[in-house]
């Protein structure tokens, strides 16, 4: 007789908490351009931005790559965003300024809710910059690291302040042809953050970006620019959320990191968006000799994101690890991963994410890596895993490892499953009761990238792995 | 689909690895050569199939429940050769697709392989091997559909490329939802044997369904160090000890074919072939 088949029992994973994230101020913008694109508007925003000329020329250039170009062919469904309902710049009721004090009350208030100034009292932060909306209304930094030459400033100060500086670098990493949304930023980017530490400089202590987006139907196009110098060392956190509408928010900003020869740049983010934001993010490294690039990356709001964080190696013994992990609840499509491209001789890779999708949220994991001619011994490793709490859910994983040569050495390992029987059985057999086991596996699953998270977020993460527990994963 | 179109992946991803479609060769013969294989209720066949000529094959399965069936395809066609070949299979409850398949011969090889494993307990066992010399060009999609409750899915290939040749392969499990209690494995490895050589690997997982169990592997590189280094201490020269480590490599999928005498033709065209790579 046929074996009855017994579906298993759910384990139960909570949501992320929002209620922080979700609390909305009072729209009390200054200036909101018109929604939709036209060339009136990005000259109306570079106008009121004060742009130099060659910037001005840039976005409407941009612009008009942005409108010659057709959207992805791949991805998540972007069919409901509607460029012509989206407000491109929104000026808050704040001046930038270096002084807390002098942040209008109620963003200072958002701001605090989320921790931003009490980290930076607290030391564990040499330096803070806040946007809000279109632009930066905070940015300050450690006097001794001013000393010492290392400059974090809003990008439209450092526009005018260190101008040669950003016109080499600005969007030479990602052009605005990459892609659609690269072009759109290009035109429309406001705010970010521009990071340059000199030759031999180490900055001991994180700097941290977060910005934060209020106004309903908007979006948000920062841009940051990082340029850590020969020998030097810079850690930098990015944070992101936005309170829910019901209408569609944006944000397609832009990184730009550039680390030279023997430098090493850690690059965290969390990224918390609410769950009507289109996340369509573009960050590129590209990383000169012995240099390193290390990405932890955290996805856990909108309602899609495409982000593939891209590490050029471009000189010789440079590396790159990627650590990320991915949450995808009700209402989600999170299309995230990493591509590494290997261009120089003995360049490595470690990429190493973890997927988890519940509730209908679909995870999908993408990746490239590219190993071209003039890469021989270039080594690379990928593990990816995905867990999946219910067969409403979706995850995928599609990596691509294009490989030429014959002097590389490149593996990929994925698994897609559930908690096993026997490791339950074991460690019910150690004393450990079943609901703490399950705990624990659950826990060890994201552990490798909670344990690389800055303290304050890996806390975050812990909580969001709250389990209620019954019966088995899968 | 568009213009000379043979197959694509079943999720997009970026144009610029030119990975989502695999396109017919330009000079093929379309005329299609088509095989036609149904193997009855609880009963079990062993084909083997040798393609020797250029051209377009189409070979289409149904195994009906508790059927079993082996196919070997051997594609040995000659080094100029333009080929492709589109193999699907259609598997029931409790039924069994055990598949060899070389690839080796051929200027161009153009193949999609196709399982749907529609029924409960239904169950594909692909073994494939490619060699890739001169400026040859092999391309591959091969899709296992897991439909059905306890279906078990297992790709394993081995592949070696010499000369300027170029591959793709992509290799797809995919738990659709209600294919509860699934198990699915792919694994290739890859022996890159000339400087000139250019090889994409795309391993795909997509799941609808939690209750499963997936893996996959890629593991692409030169050829052990360690192993050639003992072979030549043993009195072979480079060449002779790196046709060995092919052999080797290969050697789990040639084991499969029963027929002795297509074993040893096979045998004696990769050994020629990686003789002259």
């Amino acid at each position: 007789m046929a074996e009855e088949f017994v579906p298993k029992k759910k384990t139960y994973v909570e949501d992320i908490e929002r209620t922080l994230y979700d609390i909305r101020d009072e729209d009390r913008s200054v200036y909101k351009s018109h929604s939709g694109l036209t060339e009136d508007i990005i000259r109306d925003i570079s106008k009121r931005k004060n742009d130099p000329e060659w910037m001005t020329e840039f976005r409407l250039k941009s612009l008009e790559t942005y409108n010659n170009m057709p959207l992805p062919t791949w991805g998540p469904d972007l069919s409901e965003l509607n460029m012509d309902e989206i407000v491109t710049y929104v000026q808050p009721d704040a001046k930038m300024t270096g002084n807390w004090q002098e942040v209008p009350e109620d963003i200072k208030n958002t701001f605090d809710r989320l921790g931003i100034p009490e980290a930076e009292q607290k030391q564990s932060l040499a330096g803070v910059g806040a946007q809000y909306d279109s632009e930066v209304v905070y940015h300050s930094i450690q006097e001794d690291l001013v000393k010492q030459g290392v400059i974090y400033t809003d990008m439209e100060t450092a526009l005018w302040e260190h101008g040669d500086i950003v016109k080499e670098y600005f969007m030479t990493l990602v052009p605005p042809k990459d892609h659609k949304f690269t072009a759109l930023h290009g035109a429309v980017w406001s705010g970010g953050s521009f990071v340059y530490v000199p030759e031999g400089v180490h900055v001991e202590i994180p700097l941290q970006s977060y910005f934060r987006l209020n106004a309903a139907g908007a979006g948000q196009f920062e841009h940051t620019l990082i340029i850590v110098e020969k020998g030097a060392s810079l850690h930098f956190i990015e944070g992101c959320s936005a309170p829910k509408y019901n209408v569609t928010n944006l944000h397609a900003g832009c990184v730009e990191l550039f680390v030279k020869e023997g430098a090493r740049l850690r690059y965290s983010t969390i990224e918390n968006w609410s769950r009507n934001m289109m996340n369509l993010n573009t960050k590129r490294a590209i990383v000169e000799k012995d240099g390193i690039i290390e990405w932890v990356s955290g996805s856990f709001g909108s309602h899609v994101s495409c982000l593939y964080p891209c590490s050029i190696l471009h000189g010789e013994n440079a590396r790159c690890e990627f650590t990320g992990v991915t949450f995808a609840s009700k209402g989600q499509n999170l299309d995230t991963g990493a591509s590494v491209i290997h261009a120089a001789p003995h360049t490595s890779a470690n990429i190493n994410t973890r997927t988890i999708s519940k509730a209908g949220g679909a995870a999908t994991y993408r990746s490239a890596v590219k190993v071209t001619r003039n890469a021989p011994f270039a080594k690379c490793s990928v593990n990816c895993e995905s867990l999946m709490l219910d067969s409403e859910s979706r995850s995928d994983t599609l990596p691509v490892m294009d490989i030429e040569g014959d002097e590389a050495d490149i593996g990929h390992e994925a698994k897609i499953g559930r908690i096993s029987d026997e490791a339950i059985f074991y460690l019910t057999s150690r004393g450990i009761d079943e609901e703490e086991a399950r705990a624990m596996i659950v826990r060890g699953f994201v552990e490798p990238i909670a344990k690389e998270l800055p303290l304050e977020y890996a806390v975050e993460m812990n909580n969001l792995v709250n389990i209620e527990l019954e019966g088995t994963m899968g | 689909m568009e213009k000379n179109v043979f197959s694509r992946i079943p999720m997009r991803t970026w144009r610029w690895l030119g990975v989502n479609e695999a396109r017919a060769p330009e000079n093929i013969d379309s005329e299609i050569k088509n095989k036609q294989i149904l193997v009855d209720r609880e009963t079990e066949e062993n084909l083997v199939l040798t393609h020797r000529e250029a051209g377009s094959y189409e070979v289409q399965i149904h195994l009906e429940a508790g059927a079993r069936l082996n196919l070997v395809l051997a594609q040995l066609t000659p080094s100029d050769a333009a080929y492709t070949c589109r193999v699907r299979a259609h598997v029931a409850d409790g039924a069994e697709f055990s598949y060899t398949v070389v690839e080796a011969g051929a200027h161009e090889t153009v193949t999609e392989l196709y399982v749907d494993l529609a029924g409960k307990e239904a169950k594909a066992d692909v073994w494939g091997l490619y060699l890739g010399d001169g400026d040859s060009r092999i391309d591959m999609n091969y899709i296992i559909r897991q439909e059905g409750r306890l279906t078990d899915a297992n790709m394993q290939v081995r592949g070696a490329l010499l000369g300027e040749s170029q591959k793709v392969f992509r290799g797809t499990l995919d738990f659709l939802e209600g294919s509860t209690g699934s198990v699915g494995r792919e694994n290739e490895e890859v022996m890159l044997l000339s400087p000139k050589v250019r090889n994409r690997s795309v391993p795909i997982m997509l799941s609808h369904e939690a209750d499963v169990d997936g893996h996959h592997a890629v593991s692409v590189g030169k050829m052990d160090e360690n192993k050639l280094f003992y072979l030549m201490s043993r009195g072979l020269d480079l060449a002779e000890a790196q046709r060995l480590v092919v052999e080797a490599s290969f050697r789990p999928v040639i084991d499969r074919i029963g027929d002795e005498a297509l074993r040893d033709e096979i045998d004696t065209f990769l050994m020629r072939r990686l003789a002259n790579g």
